[in-house]
């Protein structure tokens, strides 16, 4: 169904161009990557621009690559890219595995990973991999080059920290010199596509070094420094996981919604942090896979 | 109002669209391709699938005027030179029943058999799982795509 | 022993062709010229209120709007059963969403924008959103006029109350069955309301000619069906029957949703107010939730009492039904219930209330299984829990009280030829029934679960169908129905059933999808009775036509018409081996004579089908005396089901169901049948629910948040199996299958939960969550 409102559309061909259209119409505008956000939004009357900056043209942004010692996502790669990289695979398995399950094929041959941050919605997949490995979220503006941590990026439910004017080139991720593999588990109402009504990442990156992040039970995504303490001195035993698990009551704070109840995404993301961390030790265990 | 131009199942098109235009409404009322359907109109369904630049893409999120200079390929495009064996397996094995789904199916299905020719059971589950369908219960499908590739070795 | 040549056959559809390669048409599909206006619905936002006023003055200022339509320019009630149905409101709305009014404009979004102008003003009125509230004393009467409306014999509305029919059983001595009785199971089991969703949405397009000629293109399970509420409904207008047209494509997926009539009859209607162009109704999938038909919402109190060795002396079954704001169908879901309610047992001491209750949710109707999916749930878990409490086993204590042909229905009628016994050993051995499932991992649970089902076609005693059936000169044909293929391969089986007859290939033969000009009477494509009644009707014009070319032949080519035999398209004598004549040489053109005159002409079949003996006289007071169903089909099901006792994950490792079909007439359409219909159950179990919320508002009328299921979601292996105990009366002894596959998935489910997990959920869904919580409650231990 069309849109029952007029707005104006460009399509830059290069980064310089985009970063002076956004500069010039500011909040009026809203960037177009793969759009399966954005249409619907607009259908709804959710957001209504005045302009629509097509990103598709400024074919640097689809690239991933290594960086030094860090993997390049840019801001066009889409969720299937990310499914067919090896670098991802190899590297990132923990997002690899979530960009599996968002959504369906169709929809991961347009949406991108970096639209899926910038809506900053509950239920997105591919925050809490990002977290545990501290991406970084690069900007351009005209005012030049900027860099959010991702620990800094979500402020609110749909509100992320970047300025009107900028746009988002790509996010980093420093991988790590050490051996280490991660798992994402999501809460889902059946396997099929689904939003996440929760989810929770794990990193462990040695015997004694783990990284934990929540999803979809809070306005923001969440990243527990209480727990990785805990599996940092203890390790990873049938007590220390007893004691995580009863943490979590006081890391997260879920809500009863249409999807889910509250009780129900506490206990599930309880299960899936144990289970994800146990997938997680066994993926590091084997060493062939994920050591870079 | 701009000047765009497609090619649409092999051949150029030009069109006037505004911004605001869909591509499945584009598609569907000022260009005859009828095959692509709106279930949801809202990404969920898969019944507006088409394929974009060789990949399937929900054709009620994008904008008519985002496909400039692309290429869009519907079920009428994949039929035009007869059946594939793809959809000649549907028919012999009766699998479809309204057959309101049958043109995003086979072209999801077409999508990964051009990738992956010998693809898992659970491999075709998957690629054909944004595809909604009420009637079948899916399983007839799955079937067809499998029995069609042991076919092809 | 099978000598059929197309019966039988997994024959190709006949529209496959078209389904496959994107050619067929859906009404959406149909172009209708630059002169197309769009027609926008402006929706109730209240579940109860009166309407003040309305005001259009700053919507008419929209460019491009040509007219907007509200209850005043159709002050008209209509209704399938029972005439308690409005065009558009008058002075009340009664759910949220409720159409109010509609705006015709040049482009959809002129439509749209206008319609957001429209200014309604409402006094609220207390709301009513469940049954037993709407049945408590000093409940809001949703329809104070519920005794002037016109209703069909066989209703019995309670005037000034919300129970708009309550159709009542008594058979036997009820009290005295349960006297009799060693235990008593006593429970009450709830089911909610679900949405059938077809993935085609209701569609419609109208023109009103400057003739007088009104068209109607819907899609559509019931081109006749709407015609004639159509006319009486304009009928102060001066419309007739013959005055309108309907025309129903292809149909993208029904399950009863198309079925009466809802949103077509705006389009009816707002075409006389913009006389001479096309004007089209779309619903988007939103509307398809709260504006069409859902399936009733129930709860059922069930009593049930036993001998000790299983036999049942006694039900008790009672049943409010949440039937939403017009009733005008859904009360004959509700009776349909109140008949059947036994389900496929011989029970001799009954007794049934079955209750249509108004409420202020969206009007309930026709879904696929007409509420026996509903009170199957509650039925065959008590059967179930009985056996257990009895130490008796599940299948045994069914076939024990199972019904047989000739035993008496609640209602006093004798039960039909049918393979229950048969359906039921098939269905456990290939469950392996008798061998206990483990998982060896402790997390995992493992259960099976067994359901029986019934169902009989819901229809008026006079229900018909009709075929025109034409010959072509290559003796290729067209067969006229108006029954309407949505799926289950309508089409297909009458070119069958007159291919078998005329000896002529399916793929020589076209079925034409309606169109109420041109094909003959059809009442409905619902009930799982298109088989049996139009394929009698195709049967007997099949039969017409072949007596027809035999007399032909008979008289011009001077041979005994007895001796006369069709075969391979050609007309063959059995005492005259070497004589043979193809129809494709005489069946338009004639048989020419020795003189060089013809004798002959196009052969034209023509077959009706209206079954003589139904009937629903009976005693209003225990329904005895009447003949209200044509036949039962009934089968088993079986299912084993893998349990996470961490998630409440439900994985279904294999499922069986045997239904008896009579005679399949193709089973390659059957199979589909049986395997679609059995995800759309057990999708209801698992996965759908509707949410309202306390304004009666839905709050996932989409596919994000109302999940059906996907590729993904279906269940590790289906074994569908078919029974042929012959139905006398159907065509090559065919009976209709259509709905059944999904009626008994909740039972069957809900019973291998037990047997997994000793958890018993008495109330649908039960999804992941649900029984994850369950197992919480039931065992805080369980490790989390």
């Amino acid at each position: 169904m069309a849109i029952p409102y007029e707005f104006a559309y460009e399509k830059p061909q290069n980064l310089e161009m985009a970063v002076k259209l956004l500069g010039k119409y500011g909040k009026k505008a809203r960037l177009l990557a793969g759009g399966t956000d954005l249409a619907n939004q607009m259908k709804q009357g959710f957001r209504v621009p005045g302009i629509i900056i097509d990103i598709k043209g400024i074919h640097e942004m689809e690239e991933i690559k290594m960086d030094g010692n860090e993997l390049h996502i840019g801001s066009l790669a889409t969720f299937n890219d990310l499914l067919s990289s090896r670098l991802i695979k190899e590297n990132v398995n923990i997002l690899h595995e979530a960009a599996g399950l968002v959504a369906s094929n169709g929809v991961r041959n347009r949406a991108t990973m970096v639209g899926n941050i910038c809506s900053a919605v509950a239920c997105m997949d591919s925050a809490t991999p990002l977290m545990v490995h501290e991406a970084v979220i690069h900007t351009l503006s005209t005012r030049g080059g900027n860099s959010y941590r991702i620990q800094d990026w979500f402020v609110d439910n749909r509100k992320t920290a970047i300025q009107d004017d900028e746009i988002v080139t790509h996010v980093s991720i420093p991988l790590p010199a050490a051996r280490y593999a991660g798992a994402y588990q999501k809460l889902m109402r059946y396997s099929g596509e689904d939003l996440s009504q929760a989810n929770v990442s794990v990193l462990m990156l040695g015997e004694k070094q783990f990284s934990v992040a929540f999803g979809s039970v809070g306005p923001i995504p969440k990243r527990s420094l209480k727990i990785e303490h805990l599996l940092n001195e203890e390790g990873i035993s049938e007590g220390s996981i007893s004691r995580a698990k009863n943490m979590i009551d006081s890391v997260i704070a879920p809500i009863t919604d249409v999807r889910a109840t509250k009780e129900y995404r506490m206990h599930m993301s309880k299960v899936m942090f144990e289970r994800a961390l146990l997938a997680a030790r066994e993926r590091y265990n084997k060493p062939r896979v994920f050591f870079k | 109002m701009k000047k765009i131009s497609f090619i649409l199942n092999g051949e150029k098109r030009f069109i006037h669209v505004e911004p605001n235009e869909i591509l499945l409404d584009v598609l569907r009322d000022r260009m005859g391709t009828k095959s692509p359907k709106c279930g949801c109109d809202s990404g969920d369904c898969g019944a507006c699938t088409v394929m974009l630049n060789s990949k399937t893409a929900r054709s009620c999120m994008i904008f008519a005027i985002e496909t400039d200079g692309q290429e869009i390929v519907t079920l009428e495009g994949i039929s035009k030179s007869g059946l594939t064996p793809l959809q000649k397996i549907f028919l012999e094995q009766n699998v479809f029943q309204c057959g309101y789904c049958a043109p995003g199916m086979i072209l999801s299905a077409t999508e990964l058999l051009g990738k992956n020719p010998h693809p898992s059971r659970y491999e075709v589950q998957e690629a054909l799982a944004g595809n909604l369908c009420r009637c079948t219960g899916y399983t007839p499908i799955i079937d067809a795509v499998l029995e069609l590739t042991k076919k092809q070795v | 022993m099978d000598a059929f040549q197309y019966i039988g056959k997994s024959v190709v559809k006949v529209d496959g062709r078209e389904k496959v390669s994107g050619a067929a048409l859906f009404t959406e599909d149909i172009e209708f010229g630059s002169d197309l206006l769009y027609a926008e619905v402006v929706e109730g936002s209240h579940a109860h209120a009166m309407i003040n006023s309305i005001d259009i003055s700053e919507a008419m200022k929209v460019p491009e709007v040509l007219s907007i339509v509200t209850g005043k320019d159709f002050p008209y009630n209509f209704g399938l059963y029972m005439n308690d149905r409005y065009i558009f409101a008058q002075d009340r709305i009664r759910f949220f969403g409720e159409q109010i009014a509609v705006v015709i404009a040049r482009t959809p979004q002129a439509a749209k924008k206008a319609a957001q102008l429209v200014r309604v003003n409402y006094t609220p009125l207390p709301k009513v959103l469940n049954p037993l509230d709407a049945i408590a004393a000093g409940a809001e009467i949703i329809h104070p006029d519920l005794g002037q409306y016109a209703h069909v014999p066989w209703f019995f509305p309670e005037a000034g109350t919300n129970i708009a029919h309550h159709r009542k059983i008594r058979k036997g001595e009820v009290d005295k069955g349960f006297e009799d009785a060693d235990y008593i199971l006593e429970d009450t089991y709830e089911v909610p309301r679900y949405s059938h969703c077809a993935i085609e949405y209701h569609a419609a397009v109208a023109k009103y000619d400057h003739s007088g000629r009104l068209t109607v293109w819907a899609s559509s399970q019931s081109p006749n069906t709407q015609r004639n509420l159509f006319a009486k409904a304009l009928a102060p207008l001066g419309i007739r029957h013959n005055d309108i047209r309907v025309i129903a494509p292809h149909v993208g997926g029904g399950f009863g949703s198309k079925a009466g009539v809802t949103m077509e009859i705006m389009a009816a209607a707002i075409a006389i107010k913009v006389q001479g162009h096309p004007v089209k109704i779309m619903w988007n999938r939103e509307r398809e939730f709260y504006n069409t038909y859902q399936r009733l919402g129930v709860v059922a109190k069930l009593k049930i009492g036993v001998k000790k060795d299983g036999t049942i002396t006694a039900l008790k079954h009672d049943l409010y039904w949440d039937a939403g704001a017009y009733v005008e169908y859904a009360a004959n879901v509700v009776n349909a219930v109140g008949l059947s309610a036994i389900g496929p047992y011989n029970i001799r001491n009954v007794s049934i209330d079955s209750y249509c209750i108004y409420t202020n949710l969206p009007p309930g109707g026709p879904y696929r299984g007409f509420g026996y999916s509903e009170f199957l749930f509650g039925l065959e878990s008590h059967i179930t829990r009985i056996a257990s409490h009895l130490g008796i086993d599940a299948v045994e204590m069914r076939k024990k009280n199972m019904i047989k042909e000739g035993d008496l229905t609640a209602y006093g009628a004798h039960m039909n030829p049918n393979g229950l016994s048969e359906a039921i050993t098939k269905v456990a051995k290939e469950i392996q029934w008798n061998k206990k499932d483990r998982s060896s991992d402790p997390n995992l649970a493992v259960g099976k679960g067994f359901a029986l089902f019934w169902k009989a076609p819901a229809m008026p005693p006079n229900a018909s169908s009709s075929c025109f059936l034409k010959f072509n000169e290559d003796a290729s044909i067209n067969l006229l129905v108006s029954g309407v293929d949505i799926g289950q391969g309508f089409l297909t089986v009458m070119a069958q059933i007159a291919a078998e007859i005329l000896t002529v290939p399916t793929s020589k033969i076209r079925t034409e999808n309606p169109d109420t000009d041109r094909n003959p009477y059809e009442w409905q494509t619902v009930a799982s009775h298109v088989t049996w009644g139009c394929g009698n009707a195709v049967r007997n014009a099949a039969i017409d036509a072949r007596d027809q070319i035999f007399s032909l032949v008979s008289r011009s080519k001077f041979l005994p018409i007895e001796d006369l035999f069709l075969e391979d398209e050609k007309v063959k004598c059995k005492t005259q081996p070497s004589f043979e004549l193809r129809l494709r040489d005489f069946i338009i053109q004639g048989i020419q004579m020795g003189d060089g005159t013809f004798r002959g002409g196009p052969i034209i079949g023509r077959g009706i089908f209206m079954p003589e003996f139904t009937s629903t006289n009976a005693d209003p007071d225990t329904s005895q005396g009447g003949h209200p169903n044509v036949h039962y089909t009934v089968g088993a099901a079986a299912v084993t089901i893998q349990i996470d006792k961490q998630t409440g994950r439900m994985n279904i490792l294999k499922v069986v169901e045997a239904v008896d079909v009579g005679k399949a007439i193709n089973p390659d359409l059957i199979k589909g049948q049986i395997i679609g219909g059995l995800l759309q159950g057990i999708s209801t179990v698992l996965y759908e629910e509707m949410k309202f919320d306390h304004r009666g508002k839905m709050l996932n009328p989409n596919f994000t948040d109302y999940k059906i299921p996907t590729a993904l979601d279906i269940p590790d292996e289906i074994v569908p199996i078919i029974i042929e105990v012959n139905q006398p009366d159907g065509p090559f002894g065919a009976r209709g299958m259509g709905e059944h596959p999904m009626i008994p998935v909740a039972p069957m489910i809900a019973n291998a939960i037990e047997d997994a997990l000793g958890i018993r959920i008495k109330s649908m869904p039960i999804t992941a969550e649900k029984l994850c919580l369950e197992i919480l409650k039931t065992n805080p231990k369980t490790p989390q």
